[in-house]
């Protein structure tokens, strides 16, 4: 039988009570610590099946629960002890969609390092499970947008449209999405990177090729910004990409 | 030596088009200097690196696969990557290519369609140090050399993706998985997968001293969420370099532009917050041996680092 971990007490439920006689007995302080029933009979199991059905997520059942991912996960060591991919893949396993849900705000945190998937005894592709949960969670709407999905489908947009990436582009785009007011030239819309709002760090570092002198590197990406790299023939290949994803539902 | 092949088709990726075309031209310096050829893979598209992966799975084989025949149409068995994300994102798509025929068929279809040939035979991907390990070597590097890095203690710095995960990279013995069959098979070349040694070997030969690096040569730097995720980002290249800089180390090598970029951009935040111990500037490893193979600051493009190991090599006389 599988160990049942769920939170049995909910912060929001608990009610202080800071002078409070019953009958003559104080009763003051906190109530409704531990009384959430431990009997589990809201699963979804459909939500398993999804995963087991993708073919990056289908090894989440040969997982014996022997926390190893968790172990070697440095998110999990040096950033957040909440962020345990045993217990995610355990939840979603039983499908106690709530009980993913509290741990949203970690669990995109992610970095793709691999140490769990290196490491796993039974052979499951960790990383990748982890982020068919979070991309199954993210399609049923269980989920609220995270910075590093707004990324992945920013970065994945560009390599759909020009066949490439391009460093600047990524880096001021994004800068721009995270609310920075960037200023454009009229023609082109590409960014001017010393116009307009743009983080203190991010301004030093543009400066110091300028600063050494660096013509050719400078130039080189001057012309990658203004002139995005492109994949010869890409439009053809282009349109099945967009295929392949509107079936998959990547495409929104 | 000589197993992986002296002639392959090289994926440069678009980071060392752009940004990091210094790591470009020192694979091709040091490359030449060693007897090896690299055909550059005509008109290749991104990889998808970490992130498209998390968008679309079939879209991101499809990239691959369409890399892959652009190998085979040049006649390549062997595709060589220098970026631990492209290298990684070619092996994961040899994984499942080869692992389940359904999926094989239905992106030659889809290829097919693209306009692209379809695949007759899965290239293997390797990184481009396992390449030069094994085809060129120690004892080549010490022929070559010049210009020793004499006094030069040097913190290498693998990152996450070169040997992790064994599925992909094919880097450990005895991996797990409940189908005995449909286990990878280790790879030959492979670097070791806890404790690779391959730069800390050819750095060596070049007249480098490594100094401990444990376990940090292989820590995260940020990644994918370098930019998504800066809390993380910031902490993980805090350590890394922390621990480069109380164990001695003059320099940094790197050998993916990902980890270079993230290590040099989040070294100058942490500088700018006045963090202690950071300020090791990084190199890629081929720009190093591009210095001891007798080749000047310039034509290793050392001015690109904005992390700027310049005022370092100097002092030490070897730029």
């Amino acid at each position: 039988m599988a160990i049942h971990e769920r939170s049995l007490v909910e912060p929001e439920r608990i009610v202080r009570k800071e002078r409070l006689v019953i009958d003559g007995v104080d009763v003051s302080g906190d109530w409704n610590l531990i009384i959430l029933p431990r009997v589990i009979n809201d699963y979804d199991l459909d939500f398993a099946k999804e995963i087991i059905n993708s073919p990056d997520g289908k090894t989440i059942t040969q997982c014996y629960q022997c926390s190893y991912c968790t172990a070697s996960c440095p998110v999990h060591n040096y950033w957040d002890e909440r962020y345990n991919p045993r217990h995610f893949i355990h939840l979603a396993r039983l499908g106690l969609i709530d009980e993913l849900q509290k741990r949203a705000d970690v669990m995109w945190r992610c970095v793709s390092c691999h140490k769990c998937t290196h490491r796993c005894p039974k052979g499951v592709l960790v990383e990748e499970v982890l982020k068919v949960i979070l991309r199954t969670m993210a399609k049923k709407g269980l989920i609220d947008e995270y910075p590093s999905k707004k990324f992945d489908k920013f970065f994945t947009e560009s390599v759909l449209e020009y066949g490439r990436i391009e460093d600047g582009e990524l880096l001021f785009g994004w800068i721009e999405k995270q609310g920075y007011n960037v200023v454009k030239d009229p023609i082109l819309k590409k960014p001017i990177p010393f116009l307009g709002e743009t983080p203190e760090w991010l301004k030093q570092l543009v400066m110091k090729p300028i600063k050494s002198m660096n013509v050719s590197f400078l130039v080189l990406n001057a012309k990658h910004m203004l002139f995005h790299p492109r994949t010869k023939n890409w439009n053809k290949f282009k349109q099945v990409l967009r295929k392949v994803m509107q079936e998959e539902g990547a495409l929104t | 030596m000589g197993v992986i092949g002296k002639r392959v088709a090289y994926y440069p990726g678009c980071s060392l088009e752009g940004a990091a075309r210094a790591y470009d031209v020192s694979t091709r310096i040091v490359a030449r200097e060693l007897g090896l050829e690299l055909d550059y893979l005509e008109d290749y598209n991104c990889c998808g690196a970490m992130e498209s992966k998390n968008v679309t799975f079939m879209g991101t084989l499809l990239l691959n696969a369409r890399n892959m025949s652009l190998a085979r149409k040049q006649g390549h068995d062997v595709i060589v990557a220098p970026c631990n994300g492209c290298s990684f994102s070619l092996q994961r798509a040899e994984y499942f290519l080869q692992t389940d025929s359904k999926i094989f068929e239905r992106v030659n279809a889809l290829l097919k369609e693209g306009g692209v040939d379809p695949l007759d035979k899965i290239p293997e991907t390797y990184h481009i140090l396992e390449w030069f390990y094994h085809e060129a070597g120690p004892q080549k590097v010490k022929e070559k050399t010049k210009r020793p890095l004499r006094g030069l203690k040097v913190a290498n710095y693998y990152g996450c993706l070169y040997t992790r995960p064994h599925f992909y990279a094919r880097t450990y013995a005895h991996a797990g998985g409940q189908d005995e069959e449909a286990r990878p098979r280790r790879r030959e070349t492979a670097d070791d997968d806890e404790h690779p040694y391959y730069m800390n070997a050819l750095l060596e030969a070049a007249g480098a001293t490594s100094v401990e690096f444990e376990p940090m040569h292989t820590q995260c730097c940020g990644g994918p969420h370098s930019l998504s995720d800066e809390q993380v980002s910031e902490k993980f290249v805090m350590m890394i370099l922390q621990t480069a800089k109380r164990n001695g180390a003059d320099i940094i090598a790197t050998e993916c532009p990902l980890c270079h970029a993230s290590l040099e951009m989040y070294r100058h935040r942490l500088m700018m917050k006045g963090v202690p111990d950071v300020d090791v500037p990084a190199a890629y490893f081929t720009q190093l041996l591009g210095l001891a193979f007798g080749y000047s600051a310039n034509d290793v493009k050392l001015k690109d680092n904005l992390s700027d190991p310049l005022p370092v090599l100097k002092r030490l006389g070897l730029a």
